[in-house]
């Protein structure tokens, strides 16, 4: 299949190999937490507080006494949850959004373009902060903050792809014979846009994942006992010098997983070679 | 264009040096930085009429009448001597000569006059609530006039909530007073004042009337003495090891190993005053059930707390009180201890039946519930210990962390809370009439408890007592009752501990007072 031959070529590099590793392996985590971790992450055993790392306890125990490695298998899954489904929400919402303003133009455009440069004035975490003030910390209050944050982000890029192909001879020649608005966006011009955009949308997560982990060690995020990483990381701040653990591994977690994506997306943007492979996906 | 010489250049750096070295001494002899009790951060203002949390830089700004030692007895501080009529229906109070204000107005029988009716309509007006009159017997006495006997009359008067301010001052200020200024008779003057961040006082000059618990009767040895504020313990405790900060007003429990293996700290600790505990929402499902209550407040495994999350240091707590308090010995089958067996026996009966996922339901109504609590390391351990307990016995609780600034306020716009894990800090029995009385449903009463036998039992104890006896037989029949309704789950009674740097001040070894007031900071010495 032609879309995945890029896919194919980026895991056949050496970083995108290991990245894309490294990615299933966050990836199976998340899906298969139950099956993989060794203990629960929600029970409590407080004699056996903030232990060393051992044969029983790889990563050691946190503050209370629960497993440090089922609670970051655990946490995977909040935290992919987390930024997949919030930039899933945030792409198409900003594909929609940007084709339209770019198709028609006109006051649309100027409201939405408006919109948007006001907030990507803003650094992402500072929407996000506000919008949870508004709404109220939780799992779906940092999905929601989280789309927001990055509305602008994918917005401007569709916009700007858009902008660039609607002049085409091709879009033309389907307007002249008669096709709807909505048929040259979603049937035409959308699925040459995509690319950028997708990898865009790639390399964002891991800046989500990065966003949800700040967002929960200030608590604003899933809320105990169910682990964030962030969170983590943040009640290790009090253990600091006790049980350095309980706030290195899970930092660990995020960087490793943010580099993955980073250095994944890297590798599918070179195999891609967007200007050639544009219409081939 | 001007050139610099290396002649300049030289006396220049001599004078920079020679600055330097005089501003480094005289910052060496005077200045202290203190940390507040990380329950006091975010304290809104020092206006001791009026506000509901004051913090522990009050009693340097303002004198109170009488201080209270740690053996509960009376030391007179504005007040030399007092007496009480056999009856009680009033009390004559002599009162110290040449004591002045900040601002320069004096101290007399017309302060007290003037101080006393400026409690009415306040939350605080229960501490002055006994007292029908005061009138003047000459420029340093005046007498207590009595609606009904007040046995406590000298421990309210001890407490910072009687802190006497300015009249001149309070009366200018109105509703800024505490915030932009506080002006009292303290051996400290208010300098500056940052709500959540910093206090900044300054030794009181002309100070010399400190109560008989000071060694010092003069002047405060720090002359420059900053209060900080500082939610997250362990910044605390890096600030104290890395000389950012000359003491802490209070410190966890957890924290004492690493600050005993500090060679420059020095720890101490005081009997406690405090009392963590759960406020149980009487009104709202499903704890309008007595049965829930009572479920909820025999899960909490409260030696499980003391002995994993305090080390052992401290005490557990089965009643609303501080075990030091006579009102606490109550009947001990009413004592709130462990005992999770009764706990499923009662949900079982009240028709909760556990469901596969360890959360109890009926009706279709999983047995799921609100659980609040504020900023700060410790709350947030020890609530997140009870969630694991109440999920034990089949009720689920999700947790909300507000700030300590706002908590309060909370409380008093909706009535829906729940469970919340809370913390006092109070050496009296009445501190059940604060958090239990129907008069104030919302805040601070956030179990919301409006009960006819329980407020019959209040009045008893507040305003029928004749003599401490009679008060203290009211109050334990009072907190029974309490005891007996399940509005609230008892968990932990912390010793009051603080630390300090050696190196920079000398503290006295022993601390007079129930907690670390002025008349140890006076004694108090940078070295």
């Amino acid at each position: 299949m032609a879309a995945f031959d890029p896919i194919k070529t980026a895991i056949r590099s050496p970083r995108g190999g290991v990245s894309a590793a490294v990615l299933l392996l966050v990836m199976a985590c998340a899906l298969f937490a139950p099956l993989i971790a060794p203990y629960a992450y929600d029970i409590q055993n407080l004699p056996g507080s903030n232990a060393d790392p051992s044969v029983a306890h790889w990563m050691g125990t946190d503050e209370f006494g629960r497993d440090l490695m089922s609670r970051i298998i655990y946490g995977a899954r909040t935290s992919l949850t987390v930024a997949v489904t919030a930039i899933s929400i945030s792409v198409v919402a900003g594909l929609t959004l940007g084709a339209m303003a770019a198709y028609f133009g006109g006051w649309f455009d100027r409201a939405v373009t408006a919109v948007v440069d006001l907030t990507w004035s803003f650094p992402e975490i500072l929407i996000a902060l506000i919008l949870i003030a508004i709404i109220g910390p939780g799992v779906g209050s940092v999905m929601v903050a989280i789309s927001i944050a990055y509305l602008a982000q994918f917005t401007r890029l569709t916009r700007a792809q858009i902008m660039a192909l609607k002049n085409e001879t091709y879009v033309e020649a389907t307007t002249n014979l008669g096709a709807g608005h909505f048929h040259i966006i979603f049937r035409h011009l959308l699925p040459n846009a995509l690319t950028p955009v997708i990898v865009a949308g790639m390399l964002a997560t891991g800046d989500a994942i990065i966003l949800e982990a700040t967002l929960g060690f200030f608590g604003l995020g899933a809320q105990p006992p169910t682990p964030s990483w962030g969170a983590m990381m943040s009640s290790g701040t009090a253990q600091i010098f006790i049980a350095p653990w309980i706030i290195i591994f899970p930092g660990l977690a995020i960087a490793i997983t943010v580099i993955s994506i980073n250095l994944f997306g890297d590798a599918l943007i070179e195999s891609l070679d967007i200007h050639n492979h544009l219409r081939s996906v | 264009m001007r050139h610099f010489t290396k002649t300049h250049l030289l006396a220049g750096s001599m004078l920079a040096s020679a600055s330097l070295l005089a501003l480094a001494s005289t910052a060496g002899a005077q200045e202290a930085t203190f940390v507040v009790s990380a329950q006091n951060v975010g304290t809104p203002s020092y206006n001791p009429i009026s506000g509901t949390q004051l913090n522990d830089a009050i009693t340097l700004i303002f004198d109170r009448m009488v201080i209270q030692d740690a053996d509960q007895s009376f030391h007179g501080q504005l007040a030399t001597e007092w007496e009480s009529a056999p009856d009680g229906m009033s009390w004559t109070f002599k009162l110290r000569p040449g004591v002045t204000f900040h601002d320069g107005e004096p101290f007399n029988a017309d302060t007290i006059v003037w101080w006393i009716p400026q409690f009415a309509d306040t939350e605080n007006a229960f501490m002055t609530d006994a007292i029908e009159s005061v009138e003047v017997i000459d420029d340093l006495t005046v007498k207590f006039v009595m609606k009904n006997p007040d046995p406590n009359l000298l421990s309210n008067m001890s407490s910072g909530f009687m802190s006497i301010p300015s009249p001149k001052a309070f009366d200018e200020l109105g509703d800024d007073f505490g915030v932009t200024a506080a002006v009292g008779s303290g051996p400290y003057k208010l300098e500056s004042f940052t709500v959540g961040q910093e206090t900044v006082l300054v030794a009181n000059e002309d100070y010399a009337w400190a109560s008989d618990l000071s060694e010092n009767q003069g002047a405060p040895h720090i002359k420059t003495l900053t209060f900080r504020e500082i939610s997250e313990d362990s910044t605390a405790f890096l600030e104290l090891s890395t000389g950012g900060v000359d003491m802490l007003y209070s410190v966890p429990t957890d924290f004492l190993p690493r600050l005993e293996a500090e060679d420059s700290v020095q720890v101490g600790t005081m009997p406690g005053t405090g009392l963590f505990y759960i406020p149980i929402n009487t009104t709202v499902e499903p704890f309008n059930d007595i049965k829930v209550r009572e479920a909820a407040a025999f899960a909490i495994n409260q030696q499980e707390i003391l002995d994993n999350l305090y080390g052992g240091v401290g005490s557990v707590a089965n009643t609303f009180l501080i075990d030091s308090l006579l009102s606490a010995n109550v009947d001990s089958a009413l004592k709130i201890s462990y005992d999770p067996d009764r706990s499923n026996a009662v949900l079982d009966e009240a028709g909760w039946a556990m469901g596969s996922d360890g959360v109890r339901e009926k009706d279709g109504t999983r047995l799921q519930v609100a659980l609040w609590t504020q900023n700060g390391t410790e709350f947030k351990r020890v609530t997140e210990v009870v969630q694991a307990q109440l999920k034990a016995i089949g009720i689920g609780a999700d947790i909300t962390v507000f700030d300590s600034a706002t908590i309060n306020d909370q409380y008093r716009k909706g009535t829906d809370h729940q469970l919340a894990v809370r913390s006092y800090s109070w050496a009296n029995a009445d501190i059940i009439d604060w958090f239990f009385s129907g008069q104030r449903l919302g805040y601070p009463n956030v179990s919301m408890w409006n009960d006819a036998t329980a407020e019959e039992m209040n009045a008893a104890a507040m305003k029928g007592s004749r003599t401490w006896e009679e008060r203290v037989a009211n109050f334990t029949t009072y907190h029974e009752y309490v005891l007996s309704q399940f509005v609230f789950a008892p968990i932990y009674q912390p010793v009051q501990i603080y630390a300090y740097s050696k190196d920079a001040i000398s503290v006295p070894e022993t601390v007079r007072g129930t907690r670390l007031q002025s008349q140890t900071v006076v004694d108090i010495t940078v070295n």
